[in-house]
């Protein structure tokens, strides 16, 4: 129970922190816009191509916009050496990583209802209300999978200079299951899942979002205090 | 480590070392703090006073030897440790956009302490900080920032006060405030490691004092002794 308490304590400043710096969750929002429009761009006017690109364009906006997030979320941490200030109170570094992960994965979804209505407009694609809702469970279970590892390479490169590069290059080669169950996942659901593959590609996104979860709440104590 | 060791000394270290990529920040220290004791680490700028207390805290991983903390190796034993200790040092572990309420009600809840509202408010009316509670610590003074950390020392309730520069930044009204908030540990019984450059005040605190130079104790003793030798020297 008392880790469970020290998790939400966790949350709920993490939440009040970003409450406070809006600004910070509005950059992120519009980059996702931004990246969203330069991949139609590059697609060009051709509609169909653009409907079967749209599940690939959404995850990789949202992975890309992820990597912002995730470090700014460390990076407050770092002001004021605030991290070591939590560090020195009796708090299970466990709940300290899963009160992080959960906020990060809720500041993650909150792209979803920005980024899929300019996806279906940029992209032409349509979706009914069963489809937003199938959609967005899709889109929690990959902003889970992306925040977990996220959340542990964020800590491990936050006292580093050069945490803008390192943290995607750290990234990117670890969650591509994440990446690959949720493009096709997606995919599916806009384009059409005539031979019902989205359940098995869903699985695999599930699958890693729990083994993620699972092994970097392990290792994430011993990043957060070897680095010193 | 026996029941005794766990309740009479506070910090043992023996061969303690931490090295910063080739640099020895300290070496070989041997140091016994005895639980209840008011000890001050003096020495010149980059003697190893910061390493030694950040070794203490846990905050650092030993290069070298052997510490433990009222009879606990704060590398096996974290929280334990963490339980029993509190550092209050050159940084003030502030979130510059929460308000000063909000920055102990965060300390509070981490904590596990059961404090309501008006108990945290009345502990900000001990620093002088109950009228800044809506505002922001980004808008803080450096003293104020000190003094509201200081309050991790009322909510932890720990038996091991680690004080680094604690006068630093403080105006005579606050250096006051941290005089009288050591003399009131000391009377409850809590252990107390002092780090400082303000000798003279610091030295009133502190019945014993040791002093480091280049990463090495140098000398250890009576603290009156010290500052009378440094008079004696300078």
């Amino acid at each position: 129970m008392k880790i469970l308490r020290q998790t939400w304590a966790v949350v709920r400043k993490d939440l009040l922190l970003e409450w406070r710096g809006r600004s910070r969750i509005l950059s992120v929002l519009l980059f996702g816009v931004v990246t969203l429009l330069l991949f139609s761009f590059a697609v060009g006017p051709d509609s169909v191509m653009l409907r079967t690109a749209a599940g690939g364009f959404l995850v990789l906006a949202l992975l890309l916009s992820s990597t912002l997030s995730l470090s700014e979320s460390f990076r407050v941490e770092q002001e004021l050496r605030a991290i070591e200030g939590l560090l020195l109170l009796p708090v299970d570094p466990v709940a300290l990583y899963y009160g992080k992960c959960l906020s990060n994965t809720f500041f993650l979804m909150l792209l979803a209802p920005v980024l899929t209505p300019v996806t279906l407009i940029l992209y032409s694609v349509e979706l009914d209300f069963a489809g937003f809702l199938t959609l967005f469970g899709l889109w929690t279970l990959a902003a889970a999978g992306l925040s977990a590892p996220g959340t542990l390479y964020a800590a491990m490169t936050s006292r580093l200079q050069s945490q803008d590069v390192l943290l995607p290059l750290l990234l990117f080669p670890l969650v591509i299951p994440v990446l690959m169950g949720s493009v096709k996942s997606v995919t599916l659901l806009l384009t059409g899942d005539p031979m019902s593959q989205i359940q098995s590609w869903t699985l695999l996104l599930a699958s890693f979002a729990i083994i993620y979860w699972s092994l970097c709440g392990l290792l994430f104590p011993h990043a957060i205090e070897e680095g010193s | 480590m026996t029941s005794a060791e766990q309740t009479t000394i506070a910090v043992r270290s023996v061969g303690l070392g931490k090295r910063f990529g080739r640099q020895w920040a300290l070496a070989h220290c041997d140091l016994q703090v005895d639980a209840g004791q008011a000890v001050l680490l003096a020495g010149a700028n980059g003697s190893g006073k910061t390493t030694l207390l950040r070794l203490i805290a846990g905050l650092y991983k030993p290069t070298q030897g052997q510490l433990t903390i009222f009879g606990n190796d704060p590398n096996r034993e974290r929280m334990t440790c963490r339980q029993t200790l509190t550092l209050v040092g050159h940084d003030h572990y502030l979130y510059s956009q929460l308000t000063a309420l909000e920055t102990v009600q965060v300390w509070a809840r981490l904590s596990g302490c059961e404090h309501s509202d008006d108990q945290l408010l009345d502990l900000l009316e001990e620093v002088d900080l109950r009228h800044w509670r809506n505002k922001r610590v980004g808008g803080f003074s450096a003293g104020m920032k000190k003094r509201l950390t200081l309050l991790r020392t009322r909510l932890e309730e720990p038996r091991l006060i680690l004080l680094d520069e604690p006068f630093s930044a403080l105006d005579t009204d606050g250096q006051k405030l941290i005089e009288d908030w050591v003399q009131r540990f000391k009377s409850a019984g809590k252990t107390l490691v002092v780090a400082s450059h303000n000798l003279p005040r610091a030295a009133r605190l502190c019945e014993r004092a040791v002093f480091l130079k280049e990463g090495q104790i140098i000398w250890q003793g009576k603290a009156t002794d010290m500052i009378q030798q440094l008079r004696l020297t300078s």
